[in-house]
């Protein structure tokens, strides 16, 4: 694979919706962050799964360094935990505060350093418990255009059949790329 | 020979059949003058849909009750389009849309052309497709908001396993993410009971139209 094509197109952004297997969203995580450094871009993580200090855990195992990296964590509050503050994260307090979950977003990616910056969104999927399709939809069109206009990429992952035809369509409409988890790699090329 | 009384023909046995056919059959009727486009005939299930008498009806513009074409635009006898078993509205007497299906026939009664609309009365049907559409937008929404994250929430127990017999995660960070899951388990529960209720309550006009499009297949 050609790194060197993980830059953006002449708009200066891409957003991708990036749909996986239940039991390859993890890998997929993992796999994705580590493309995004790879492509000289900020990975800035949007978890409503997992903790920020469990995705640090995770990611040490994997090598990938806690300073690399921005965690917006709608999830430790909400399990009760304690949130400890830190330049690299931004809490809020649960996944369904989709208001806060945006104004987080608008705050952190003014934080991250001048440079190329990719959102990685885990997962649309999770969030659904959480929100209406209808509502879920709405936000992410809004978390779309707000990429688009600070010239941000974005990657969204989702379960594959995770989403229903409507909003697939309405997504297709607002992404550049939906791509199936097994042509992923291919993801490098959108960043 | 047309009469304020409807068509006869002036056989006195033809008559009382096709009469007695035309006031009890299940299908709404209406017999119309193409050239004027006015209603010549009304049965009794039309004059029952429609909600006006047969008095009323014969004679009134045909457009007045069951097509929308302004004079000029008549689908028939001006765009002489074929309409047969096409789903379409008739404008009741208290000024609501009734959903029909209607079949227009040209036929030569004593030498001259009429038109024969009928129609049935599909309200139920149209209801039952609502509700059908109710139904399918509950389970593909129940799929989307349970299944999947359930499916998910499946691979993150049994990481977890695998985290909790690594050594590597502390109680804390097992406990966290147990609890996460524990919420969303009880979130699921929530949105199935909202699911269900709404499905109950046939809360159809909270389908977003392109799914409902989408269901129906239109």
């Amino acid at each position: 694979m050609d790194d060197e094509n993980l830059t953006r197109d002449e708009t200066g952004s891409s957003l991708c919706l990036l749909l996986a297997q239940a039991d390859k969203v993890y890998d997929m995580n993992l796999m994705v962050v580590k493309k995004i450094l790879h492509a000289n871009c900020i990975p800035v993580i949007v978890t409503v799964n997992k903790p920020y200090r469990i995705l640090v855990k995770m990611y040490a195992k994997e090598g990938i360094d806690q300073d690399s990296y921005y965690v917006i964590d709608a999830v430790t509050k909400y399990s009760g935990g304690e949130c400890v503050p830190g330049p690299h994260v931004r809490y809020v307090n649960m996944p369904s505060n989709l208001t806060d979950l945006g104004i987080a977003v608008t705050e952190l990616l003014r934080l991250v350093p001048e440079g190329k910056k990719c959102i990685m969104f885990d997962s649309v999927s999770m969030l659904l418990i959480h929100s209406p399709t209808v509502t879920t939809s709405k936000f992410l069109h809004f978390l779309v255009n707000k990429l688009s206009l600070a010239d941000v990429s974005g990657i969204f992952l989702c379960v594959e059949k995770g989403l229903d035809p409507v909003i697939i369509a309405q997504m297709s409409a607002f992404v550049d790329h939906i791509v199936d988890g097994d042509k992923a790699d291919t993801i490098l090329c959108h960043l | 020979m047309q009469t304020k009384s409807g068509l006869i023909s002036g056989n006195l046995e033809e008559d009382n059949i096709f009469r007695n056919v035309f006031e009890k059959i299940q299908t709404a009727i209406l017999i119309i003058d193409p050239l004027e486009h006015i209603i010549v005939d009304a049965n009794p299930l039309a004059e029952f849909l429609i909600g006006r008498s047969r008095d009323e009806l014969i004679g009134s513009p045909c457009h007045e009750f069951v097509c929308p074409a302004k004079c000029g635009e008549c689908p028939i006898t001006d765009f002489h389009k074929d309409v047969r078993n096409i789903e379409r509205a008739i404008i009741n007497a208290k000024g609501e849309n009734v959903p029909i299906l209607k079949t227009v026939a040209k036929v030569q009664i004593q030498g001259k052309e009429y038109l024969i609309e009928s129609f049935i009365d599909i309200i139920d049907r149209k209801r039952s497709e609502e509700r059908k559409v109710a139904l399918l937008a509950y389970l593909s929404e129940a799929l989307l908001r349970v299944k999947k994250p359930l499916e998910l929430m499946q691979q993150d127990l049994l990481q977890l396993a695998g985290q909790a017999k690594s050594g590597d995660y502390d109680t804390e960070d097992i406990r966290m993410q147990l609890q996460i899951n524990a919420n969303n388990l009880i979130q699921i529960v929530n949105n199935l009971e909202v699911l269900q209720k709404k499905a109950l309550e046939g809360k159809e006009s909270e389908i977003p139209p392109a799914f409902r499009e989408f269901i129906i297949g239109k």
